[in-house]
């Protein structure tokens, strides 16, 4: 769901994986065994997670733009040291991640460029508007919370350097979480005006919320594969039921109310009905044609734009670089 | 309130002011920072300054009766705070920030270590919690200026400017107090005077060891007033900004 | 740039039209260095991630907000990567055998079954 899964570059593989090589390499994940940097590994594994964790990376980073509309904004010293606190641990798991994605070999400033010209893709769910003090709630409680259902899955995959930023995002994701949580039912269990700038920022965040997990997964061969090689590890559908068993009670017990009048839990299987989110809009949107899309990109190459001084008088012309090895 | 119990709070509440305003000036850089794990360092920075004026608007509310931080940080209108003008500047380019925060950090330091032995308990504990993280930014600004003063001729330039575009409100910053000589006297804080001497000494050694130019004051009343509630032009929209959502309701809670 | 950001700090900046080319330069690469962090005095350094920075000194100001803004922390090292000497994990194999080598474990010295069999067959004596 941080790029579509399936939305990507086709670079060809140009040789046939070993086969015993590949064999002996699904046996380790097979025995849960971890994959490090500098192991064998097949070239569409290499390449898969590459996209994935630089996909993830880049919501991190731009998933600091919604919230961040309102950083200048929090009303007291409570929720100013909150949000202050949060979006900054935005930039550190991007932080993370990043890290994580350059030891399979490609450079930070590379995805930053794929990043800025439009070539990598984010999570959808930032690509739209935080309209309101209340949508900051809303992002912080449900989005974290969706965010959080598939970093726990993930963080029991098989490559070792995003498993270790994945335990470390997962800890302070709780404090995310909580605090989204907290000023949400604040805002619910506050004034009229408070209830009802919640209620309209449910509506509006209801959708992309639905779209999180991105569409049904079919079976595919593509999607059972990396499910072998543990870089997929629950699939869409299964997230996406695991949220709304989760947090619809938490948003019912405060007598909110969901854009979606058919949403109800079948008892006896435990399965969550739902209105089928609008698949169109999402593609529109994870394309480039979505409400914040133009302004997310703008801000990230006014931040690379106006930066650039800064890091060139960081750079040392006569040190070696090195991928990462951990 | 006994006229020294008065001075005590003025302090405070100059202190407070000064912290709020820097710390919510630098937040502004939270997520779009010139590179990522500095991004994170200015922000957990910024958190800190916000941190400290909380814990000092807590202490006025306590034991001079002022209303309590949320209130009274979120309520005022430009006039009433009592910040210099230095820290309300607007945010500028990377180089105008971190100048600032280089500026206003190692007075910070100084001030604090002064304030370490105050008459007044409550501040000299203050002093000595807050000695850590003053340390941090100070350690922070201090290799920042160093390594971009002898990087790029880019970066020199960046640095040189933004010094000379800040140093009249640094001075500035060292206004008298409206109390100084009842402090001095009763061991509360030994002034303005002696802080500005304090710190023009380590900031003059250290801006020529980055061999960047001191430059000339031409009117000494650039930048000053702003303890006695003159502000510049930006010090109200950053306070109608900062309060918008609080005020659409400042007896809820938020 | 069309829509007026919903961001006060945009409103104020700004921002590049989209069709603007931006690119990092390949120079912006700066090296890496590995952080190791001490929870508490008396206890190891872990290895917690890498930072991007020109030398250590500034790696060092930023692993404290990285790596430290949170918990406990009582001191940071700071290597460079590139003088770290990673193993190869295809040399692993030197290690197969050494879970085997159990004469360097307390477990296999077993002297219970002896003394049981020695006091056994001792004749019968008084025990006082």
């Amino acid at each position: 769901m941080y790029g579509g899964g399936f939305i990507g570059e086709a670079e060809k593989q140009t040789q046939q994986d070993d086969p015993k090589l590949l064999a002996e390499f699904e046996a380790k994940i097979a025995k849960g065994e971890k994959i490090e940097p500098k192991d064998w590994m097949p070239f569409d594994y290499r390449k898969q997670l590459i996209r994935m964790i630089e996909q993830h990376a880049h919501s991190e980073i731009i998933g600091a733009l919604p919230e961040g509309t309102w950083v200048t904004r929090a009303p007291g010293f409570k929720r100013k040291l909150a949000i202050m606190a949060k979006v900054q641990d935005e930039i550190g798991h991007a932080q993370l991640l990043y890290s994580a994605a350059e030891t399979l070999g490609k450079p930070r400033e590379q995805m930053l460029n794929d990043l800025i010209s439009g070539k990598s893709k984010y999570s959808n769910v930032f690509n739209y508007p935080a309209d309101t003090w209340a949508d900051v709630t809303v992002i912080g409680f449900l989005i974290d919370a969706a965010a959080i259902v598939n970093q726990v899955a993930n963080s029991k995959g098989s490559y070792g350097p995003y498993c270790r930023a994945l335990e470390r995002i997962c800890y302070e994701e709780a404090f995310h979480l909580k605090q989204g949580h907290d000023a949400f039912v604040a805002l619910a269990t506050g004034t009229p005006i408070q209830r009802d700038m919640v209620q309209q920022a449910l509506n509006r965040w209801w959708e992309p919320i639905m779209h999180f997990f991105g569409p049904s997964d079919k079976m595919s061969v593509h999607s059972e594969k990396l499910m072998r090689w543990k870089v997929k590890m629950a699939s869409n559908d299964d997230m996406r039921q695991q949220f709304l068993s989760t947090y619809i009670p938490k948003i019912w017990e405060l007598g909110l109310t969901l854009p979606d009048a058919a949403l109800v839990k079948d008892e006896t299987s435990g399965k969550w009905t739902f209105t089928e989110p609008d698949w169109d809009e999402f593609f529109k949107v994870i394309n480039g044609d979505g409400p914040c899309n133009a302004e997310r990109l703008a801000v990230r190459k006014w931040a690379e734009q106006t930066g650039r001084w800064v890091r060139q008088a960081l750079t040392q012309p006569g040190k070696q670089y090195v991928t990462p090895f951990a | 309130m006994s006229e020294l119990n008065n001075a005590k709070a003025e302090l405070i509440n100059y202190l407070a002011d000064s912290l709020l305003i820097l710390g919510h000036r630098n937040g502004e850089w939270t997520g779009i920072g010139p590179v990522i794990e500095e991004d994170i360092a200015f922000g957990s920075m910024a958190q800190d300054k916000v941190g400290q004026a909380r814990q000092l608007y807590e202490l006025l509310h306590s034991d001079f009766g002022y209303s309590e931080p949320d209130t009274f940080a979120f309520t005022r209108t430009a006039e009433q705070f009592k910040c210099p003008q230095l820290v309300e500047l607007p945010i500028g380019d990377y180089a105008f920030s971190l100048m600032r925060h280089f500026l206003f950090d190692q007075a910070d330091l100084i001030r604090f270590e002064m304030l370490s032995s105050s008459s007044f308990v409550q501040l000299n504990q203050f002093a000595n919690k807050f000695k850590g993280e003053i340390k941090y930014h100070v350690f922070h600004a201090n290799t920042w200026i160093k390594q971009l003063s002898k990087a790029t001729d880019e970066s020199k330039i960046m640095l040189q400017t933004a010094l000379d575009a800040l140093w009249p409100y640094a001075f500035a910053m060292f206004e008298p107090g409206p109390n100084d000589a009842l402090l001095i006297e009763n061991g509360v804080f030994d002034g303005e005077k002696a802080l500005y001497d304090k710190w023009f000494e380590t900031i003059s050694t250290l801006l020529n060891t980055y061999q960047l130019n001191i430059p000339n004051i031409s009117d000494e009343t650039i930048g000053r007033g702003g303890r006695y509630g003159y502000h510049t032009e930006y010090l109200q929209p950053l306070l109608t900004e900062m309060t918008e959502v609080f005020t659409i309701d400042p007896s809820a809670e938020w | 740039m069309e829509n007026i950001s919903l961001d006060p700090r945009f409103q104020r900046a700004k921002l590049p039209e989209l069709d603007e080319e931006v690119i990092l330069n390949a120079s912006d690469s700066f090296v890496t260095f590995e952080v190791f962090h001490q929870k508490k005095k008396g206890t190891h350094h872990s290895h917690v991630g890498i930072v991007h920075a020109p030398n250590a000194e500034m790696a060092m100001v930023f692993a404290k907000e990285q790596f430290a803004r949170r918990g406990a922390t009582s001191n940071l090292w700071i290597v460079e990567s590139s003088n770290v000497l990673a193993m190869d994990y295809t040399d692993s194999d030197i290690f197969d055998t050494t879970p085997d080598k159990q004469h360097r474990e307390a477990g296999i010295y077993k002297t219970r079954d002896k003394i049981e069999k020695y006091q056994a067959e001792l004749p019968n004596t008084k025990q006082d």
